[in-house]
């Protein structure tokens, strides 16, 4: 296609023209700006729609990524470049996103994709596209089981993972009967199928389960067969809105004085809305701003400089796979994906999360896994997530190319 | 109408695997197939005015079909292709049947039910469909006899443009036959109709079936595009949008949602490429169109090749449902 | 918790629900019985009372001016959005109704989403409502009650409006029959807008009134209209009797549906929808079309 960038450019002047300079636009530049040796990075991701709040994680922490390491004269001497577009977090338009970046914008990594349904859409294409998918945020077990492919890297924890660390920590206490709610969606499965195979390993007991449906909002119904169950603790997986209208719900019904609740994604993003109510909730975290490392007091400073507030879990796991990404492109001395793809094999890094090492055999990040605790704590305006355990990467991640221990 | 559009219609479409690079000829594909999915609306909603608000029911039926004919059962494309319509067929004829048992809301509301159901079944039978995941890297696969002709991009697009053109001609067809026009009669005066010996219900389930079976089609040629099929094919905001496409190309006209899907696909498309307030554009799009085009894209387009001095193709209709 | 306990609470979780089930679902049947469209934008007005009502709560201090605050917004746009979009359309097929709704349902969302942002916005219960009751010996949240209140207020409030007012007896003349309403010498052109920005208006309310539930967040809006569509249909279009009891049907089929088939959530609204329209295509109150 011989016109592409005039039309881009006219269609550029079209929206601008119509739009009255009144709307944002995306950290997304015209490939006729894009300078020779720039290094443009594809980031298909929710912005609207139910994953909204997840989604603006993901473009805040790549444009601070892009403007600190640009500061800094670009990774390997290359200015970086974000492509943000979004995909409302539906798998067709992800995939055709994803496509346009590959083949028409000549991108060749690819990140910060959502759903889960959408980096399993992805994934099968990757080797057609030559191109590199390096997931911050995805949970599901099988992407790095049955749904492996070479052209994929999981730099986050997964769902699995953070299941094996709040079991791990349950191990220790006194609670012996245990009840599951989880989100009736891939990611809730696998977390209450591994959470009740660990426990009940453990010689304690699993009393019954129950899953929502995604958007579920009320929730009383779920809460009175908790209640009929009477278990000593609860086990939750919930994430997003429906976690938050969960938690705020189950502190209306004073559950927690009955039942300990436990989950396995502490994240502001819930914690905020909840509030004061959310106090002594102990659960499993992907990545808290609290973890008092030299590398993540400096990401947190520096957020909290750009943008008001401290970092969230995915801001943090989107950090993480992008000081992944830029280690493994110095490693290479290049961006071509088979010499990212034998760079990030095996590689060790100290990220904001500790030390972590990128597996060869499935491409799963070990890294350590998190148990925090909600507190309240001076200089904050809500209630923070703080610390109580931290398991070390050999006891948390699967044997390879497992979604189960 | 002169042949003349056509023929340059056709010429376009052969000319575009030579014109557009490789991502082009892929969107077009998708073009080609939502479009398919807006005619086969159009033949209820245009012509019988059965307010469907549960099509993505067949189109995920069908895009199903084709994934599990194909991955599972290692059926060739052409063979998956045909059996994904042939299932869709099958179900449409007990839904139709109860369906049609009802008209107006009562109608669109039940096809929004069955078409839920449909999606809790995909979303719970994790063993067969893959659940909230879906079912990924599906295969194209070849046949015998050298049909892996239809498996390369160039190929796949040629086959949806053969698939995509005889359905267009099959709806067509159907709306000339006599079954058609008494379609038509039962929509402007349906106790004139009855006193003339139709059956209404037997018409509009005729209708109902012809226009799942191809929107089986659209969704077995999208899922055997994309290699990947999830339940949200299913959910009902599939449904709000094929709507959406068919009433702004311009209902009862078969071509019309044809530029509807082109139209939605594209601004949604390109305009999220510019802002992430797309939204914001693209709704206002909407509304403006609704009122200055009362016809649709398709009636001011043929309006406007016509002259004003002729009257236009598309019958004025009064009275809401 | 013993078996009078658990059917008490749970019939009371029904009731709340279908208290915030009806504030929805009377407006869209209002608007469809006088001006016979479906309102496609109804759950992005909810949604706007929601972080309307959030704000105003936050910046006043009292959830009692939240509640006005979100539903005189969710009014104030919906008189707006009849005379500017739907005037030029009113003798046009249902279908472009559809069309403009939907385009309207674009806008507001995202006009949400730039204006309050990605996160969560929330709102809490005046410090009375924030507790709980023990209902045999139970802990049940005195909002919950308090809800199930302002559900019956809604109704009650909206009947008398109906039956009792000038401003009733025309909009029910206008439902019954608008041609001849017209001929009368209603203006029906002003009663369509009052209509639409009162079923705005309790949408709105509604929004505000769901956000110490499950807070004031970008995707609140978008599955609630099809609750709110089923509980309309299962009722019977335009029927207010047939609304309240829709709604007490749905809430309760999904309070205790998911209580004892969990496995079933997602289907089973849709399937006593199936139920009840085959019987009567009309719903439970309303007539066939």
């Amino acid at each position: 296609m011989t016109n592409r960038l005039s039309r881009r450019r006219l269609l550029g002047a079209t929206a601008a023209t119509a739009a009255a300079g009144l709307l944002p636009l995306p950290a997304f530049h015209g490939s006729a700006r894009a300078q020779a040796g720039t290094l443009r990075l594809g980031v298909p991701t929710a912005v609207t729609g139910t994953w909204a709040p997840l989604g603006a994680q993901v473009v805040r922490t790549s444009r601070l990524f892009a403007k600190t390491v640009n500061a800094e004269g670009g990774i390997d001497g290359r200015k970086v470049e974000f492509l943000i577009e979004d995909t409302q977090g539906v798998p067709a338009n992800c995939l055709r996103k994803a496509q346009e970046m590959v083949e028409r914008e000549k991108v060749n990594i690819l990140l910060g994709l959502m759903a889960s349904s959408e980096a399993l859409a992805v994934m099968p294409k990757l080797a057609e596209w030559n191109a590199l998918f390096i997931s911050s945020i995805n949970g599901a077990g099988s992407m790095t089981a049955e749904a492996y492919v070479p052209n994929m890297f999981r730099a986050n924890t997964s769902g699995p993972m953070g299941a094996r660390a709040i079991a791990l920590w349950l191990e220790d206490q006194p609670a012996t009967e245990f009840f599951s709610l989880s989100l009736d969606y891939a990611w809730g499965h696998s977390s209450v199928e591994v959470f009740e195979k660990l426990i009940t390993g453990m010689g304690k007991k699993a009393i019954g389960k129950v899953f929502a449906p995604v958007g579920t909002k009320d929730y009383s119904t779920y809460i009175a067969r908790v209640r009929q169950a009477n278990p000593q603790a609860l086990y939750v997986a919930l994430t997003g809105d429906d976690g938050t209208a969960f938690l705020r719900q189950a502190a209306q019904y004073r559950l927690g004085e009955k039942v300990q609740i436990v989950t396995e994604l502490v994240d502001l993003l819930n914690v905020k809305p909840v509030g004061e109510s959310a106090v002594g909730l102990v659960g499993s975290s992907r990545y808290t701003f609290a973890y008092d490392t030299p590398a993540n007091v400096d990401f947190v400073k520096r957020f909290t400089a750009e943008y008001g507030e401290v970092p969230d879990t995915f801001d943090g796991e989107h950090w993480q796979s992008l000081q992944l990404l830029a280690a493994a492109i110095r490693k290479a001395g290049s961006t071509d994906t088979k010499a990212l793809i034998q760079a990030l094999e095996g590689m060790e890094l100290t990220s904001v999360k500790g030390p972590i090492k990128v597996r060869a055999c499935d491409h799963q990040a070990e890294q350590q896994g998190f148990v925090v605790r909600v507190e309240k704590r001076d200089g904050y305006p809500h209630p923070i997530p703080v610390v109580i355990k931290t398991y070390p990467a050999a006891r948390v991640t699967p044997e390879c190319r497992k979604a189960s221990y | 109408m002169s042949r003349l559009p056509w023929l340059a219609g056709i010429a376009a479409l052969a000319a575009a695997p030579i014109a557009l690079a490789g991502f082009h000829l892929g969107l077009l594909t998708e073009v080609l197939i939502l479009g398919l999915f807006a005619m086969s609306l159009d033949l209820q909603l245009g012509y019988a005015r059965m307010v469907s608000f549960g099509h993505a029911g067949p189109y995920g039926v069908g895009a199903f079909a084709a994934a599990l004919l194909m991955a599972k059962a290692g059926w060739p494309l052409p063979c998956a292709l045909a059996g994904a319509v042939a299932i869709t067929a099958v179900v449409a004829v007990p839904v139709g049947w109860l369906c049609c048992r009802a008209g107006g809301v009562a109608f669109a509301m039940l096809t929004l039910a069955f078409a839920q159901l449909a999606y809790a079944v995909a979303y719970k039978w994790q063993s067969l469909t893959g659940g909230s995941d879906g079912l990924a890297g599906v295969p194209r696969v070849a046949g015998p006899f050298g049909l892996e002709l239809f498996t390369g991009r160039v190929g796949y697009y040629a086959l949806t443009v053969a698939l995509v053109g005889s359905a267009l001609l099959a709806a067509r067809a159907f709306v000339a036959s006599p079954m058609g026009r008494a379609l038509v009669a039962v929509r402007e005066n349906e106790a004139r109709a009855e006193a003339l010996g139709f059956d209404p219900r037997r018409l509009r389930l005729a209708a109902f079936v012809l226009s799942n079976a191809l929107a089986g089609l659209a969704g077995a040629l999208y899922a055997g595009h994309v290699l990947f099929v999830s339940p949200e094919l299913l959910l009902w905001t599939v449904s709000g949008h094929v709507l959406v496409m068919v009433i702004l190309g311009g209902t009862g006209t078969l071509f019309g949602p044809f530029l509807g899907a082109a139209a939605f696909l594209m601004l949604e498309h390109e305009v999220s490429a510019l802002t992430e307030s797309w939204a914001l554009i693209l709704g206002f799009i909407f509304i403006v169109t609704v009122i200055v085009m009362p016809e649709g894209m398709w009636g001011l387009g043929a309006r406007l090749l016509r002259g004003a001095r002729r009257p236009p193709a598309v019958e004025p209709r009064h009275a809401a449902p | 918790m013993d078996q009078t306990a658990l059917f008490v609470v749970q019939g009371l979780n029904a009731l709340a629900l279908s208290a915030l089930l009806l504030f929805i679902a009377l407006g869209l049947t209002l608007v469809f019985g006088i001006m016979r469209i479906v309102n496609f934008a109804h759950g992005a007005v909810y949604m706007l009372g929601a972080y309307v009502g959030a704000t105003a709560g936050q910046a006043t201090g009292s959830f009692w001016l939240a509640i006005p605050a979100a539903a005189v917004a969710a009014a104030l746009l919906g008189w707006l959005f009849e005379r500017l979009a739907f005037r030029p359309l009113y003798g046009r097929e249902g279908t472009a109704f559809l069309l403009v709704t939907f385009g309207l349902a674009l806008c507001l969302t995202e006009a949400i989403r730039l204006t309050w942002g990605a996160d969560a916005r929330r709102l809490e219960p005046p410090e009375f409502l924030g507790g709980v009751v023990f209902v045999l010996d139970e802990p049940f949240p005195s909002y919950r009650l308090f809800l199930i209140a302002a559900g019956i207020v809604a109704a009650g409030g909206l009947w008398l409006v109906l039956h009792r007012t000038r401003l009733g007896l025309l909009i029910r003349a206008v439902s019954q029959n608008p041609a001849m309403a017209g001929a009368l010498g209603v203006d029906v052109r002003l009663l369509r807008g009052a209509v639409f920005a009162i079923g705005c208006g309790l949408a709105g309310a509604g929004g505000v009134l769901a956000v110490p539930l499950i807070t004031a967040y970008v995707g609140m809006g978008a599955s609630v209209v099809i609750d709110a569509f089923v509980v309309v249909m299962i009722g019977g279009m335009g029927s207010f009797v047939g609304t309240v009891a829709g709604s007490a049907l749905v809430a309760a089929t999904q309070t205790f549906g998911n209580f004892y088939l969990p496995e079933m959530a997602l289907g089973i609204t849709y399937a006593l929808m199936i139920v009840v329209l085959l019987l009567r295509p009309g719903g439970l109150f309303g007539e066939e079309e």
